[in-house]
């Protein structure tokens, strides 16, 4: 038995008379590599937001570490180490692919506060910066505007500003969605290559990236859990083929 | 091609980073302008204290609305509070000394934007922008009412401002005093403003201006941000109207008036937000082209203005400076080597 990081009870959200998530009991383990799918309209990204703070849930709790943090709005769970990228890209797209990762990296070490130093005198976070930039492949891309860069790389920067905060909890809600197949293995290999002690889940639609990348995954319909089990306990489930991996599928 | 193993913070680009906030070498240019203007325009030296004054002003509201994104119509009530202080001060004898009295005028004025900022910057857009509105006219109409202190619509003229640090004397028909004094506060507050658009606090700053959404995702306290960023603009806002104050030696309902906040915004816009230069470029050709234009059309100059405004709006949003980038960058490029 593993240790629990991330953990939902009987969580729901209702949008008035749509019940979007309903009593969703959810675990995420130290290390965990976990997939949650399912068909577009399930709840998965509202799950998300209820996870981050974003959204507060209409009942049930979210607790993080064993601490309840249903009523921690999402800047302070940040802080209590939760960090997600966004389905569609939100990034600063005015500043530079490292000014991006610059801001991600100093407001976990706690130095945005500082007024009289210049930022570029903390030559510490902009070496780790550097790092994370590297990892995902977009030196050629440092000193340029993110809005002039191709969607796919905007895609890395999301991740880049993610993994400059050092998360415990990793969300990434269709990371690979939008990138060139070409490029996507960048994204598994940067994930691939964090501490074994940081919980990921990915919402993802490509099944190729969700056999390739998860030890577990979640399968959500309707804003309900439908199953849950290893790749190999999915992919033989004949009623999640017929609900969502279709015919087509053979994995 | 071979490409060497480099650390990566000898990446150009990361160096370009860390050297951004060091002087251009055409940095010291406004400065000189500024010494050479007492000396070239002795006769000009009410016109130049005006022009300093409202450079200052500009820079505050730059920090707002430039590095921040906080749209505001409502700056002017910072100006006039930093006037009034001074002004109420000296006019019922209980305090004068210039500097201690702009510092008490940015302490106000200070004051006024964190109490207002607490429950303005928790709107945006519009709502944010008639807010702020709001704020100023309230102000406008107290000093208006309370003429018992204020001097209601006359003002209050005649402030008994004694000599700059006892020696140099304020004189409203040759203010050589005035110019230098205004000048010397500028640029004190020109270099704290420097520097903190390019410290870890500036960048923070534009990262709430280009993506609000994304910076509570960094786990960052925006609104505190904003409170704090508007505060300080705030009191740079006050000291402006406290010189304004004494240079003159009086104060009136025009530092609260839409007038003036809309002036600023207008210099500003023209300039070229969000460039720390746009204020002392906007703030110049708003009073060149305000005094041309009045000359030419007396009556009707302001129309003048108000179409150049619709130019700029429609084909240079980042306004003189802007143009000036664009030209360089398409002169760069001419010239790189393919």
């Amino acid at each position: 038995m593993t240790a629990c990081l991330l953990e939902t009870r009987t969580v729901s959200r209702n949008f008035g008379a749509l019940a979007a998530v309903s009593d969703v009991e959810f675990r995420l383990e130290v290390g965990a590599r976990h997939a949650l799918i399912g068909p577009n309209g399930a709840g998965k990204t509202t799950f998300i937001n209820l996870l981050t703070g974003v959204l507060r849930p209409t009942q049930g709790r979210v607790m993080l570490k064993g601490r309840d943090v249903t009523d921690i709005p999402e800047a302070q769970r940040v802080k209590l180490g939760i960090a997600r990228t966004f389905q569609i890209n939100r990034l600063f797209r005015g500043l530079t692919v490292l000014e991006n990762v610059y801001i991600a990296v100093s407001e976990r070490l706690g130095i945005a506060l500082d007024m009289f130093r210049p930022a570029g005198a903390r030559r510490d976070v902009i070496e780790e910066a550097m790092h994370l930039i590297a990892a995902l492949k977009l030196e050629d891309d440092t000193g340029r505007r993110v809005s002039e860069l191709p969607y796919g790389r905007q895609r890395l920067v999301e991740i880049a500003i993610a993994l400059g905060l050092k998360p415990e909890v990793l969300l990434l809600d269709e990371p690979a969605a939008g990138v060139p197949s070409a490029e996507s293995h960048i994204i598994l290999d940067a994930i691939g290559s964090l501490s074994e002690q940081i919980g990921v889940l990915i919402i993802e639609h490509d099944m190729d990236v969700v056999f390739r990348f998860a030890e577990r995954i979640t399968v959500m319909v309707g804003g309900r859990i439908f199953a849950e089990g290893t790749p190999k306990e999915i992919a033989a489930d004949p009623e999640i083929r017929a609900v969502y991996l279709g015919q087509a599928y053979h994995g | 091609m071979i490409v060497a193993a480099i650390k990566p913070t000898e990446h150009l680009a990361a160096l370009a980073f860390a050297g951004r906030h060091r002087p251009r070498v055409w940095e010291p240019a406004p400065w000189i302008f500024a010494i050479a203007f007492y000396f070239a325009f002795p006769n000009y030296l009410g016109f130049g204290t005006e022009l300093l004054v409202t450079i200052l002003f500009a820079l505050s509201l730059d920090l707002v609305l430039g590095y921040a994104g906080i749209i505001t119509l409502g700056h002017a009530a910072f100006f006039g509070a930093g006037a009034y202080t001074v002004g109420m001060l000296a006019y019922h004898g209980i305090w004068n000394e210039p500097i201690s009295s702009l510092m008490l005028a940015a302490i106000v004025a200070a004051l006024v934007g964190l109490g207002s900022g607490l429950v303005l910057l928790r709107t945006q857009g519009l709502t944010l922008l008639m807010l702020t509105l709001c704020t100023m006219a309230l102000l406008e109409e107290a000093a208006n009412l309370g003429h018992e202190y204020t001097g209601g619509f006359d003002g209050l003229a005649s402030l008994p401002i004694p000599p700059l640090l006892g020696l140099f004397e304020f004189n409203p028909l040759y203010p050589r005093t005035q110019y230098l004094y205004v000048l010397i506060v500028l640029f004190i507050a020109f270099l704290f403003v420097r520097t903190l658009i390019y410290s870890p606090f500036g960048q923070s700053l534009a990262g709430i201006r280009e993506n609000t959404l994304r910076m509570h995702a960094v786990g960052s306290p925006v609104r505190a941000r904003l409170i704090t960023c508007y505060t300080i603009s705030a009191a740079i806002a006050g000291i402006a109207g406290g010189l304004w104050a004494q240079a003159n030696a009086y104060v009136n309902l025009t530092t609260l008036s839409l007038d003036r906040a809309a002036m600023v915004l207008i210099a500003l816009i023209l300039g070229g937000y969000g460039r720390i230069y746009g204020g002392f470029v906007g703030a110049v050709a708003y009073m060149a082209l305000a005094h041309f234009l009045a000359k030419l059309y007396p009556t009707g100059w302001q129309l003048g203005l108000g179409l150049l405004l619709v130019v700029i709006a429609l084909f240079a949003r980042n306004g003189i400076l802007g143009i000036g980038e664009a030209l360089l960058r398409r002169i760069r490029a001419k010239h790189m080597p393919q």
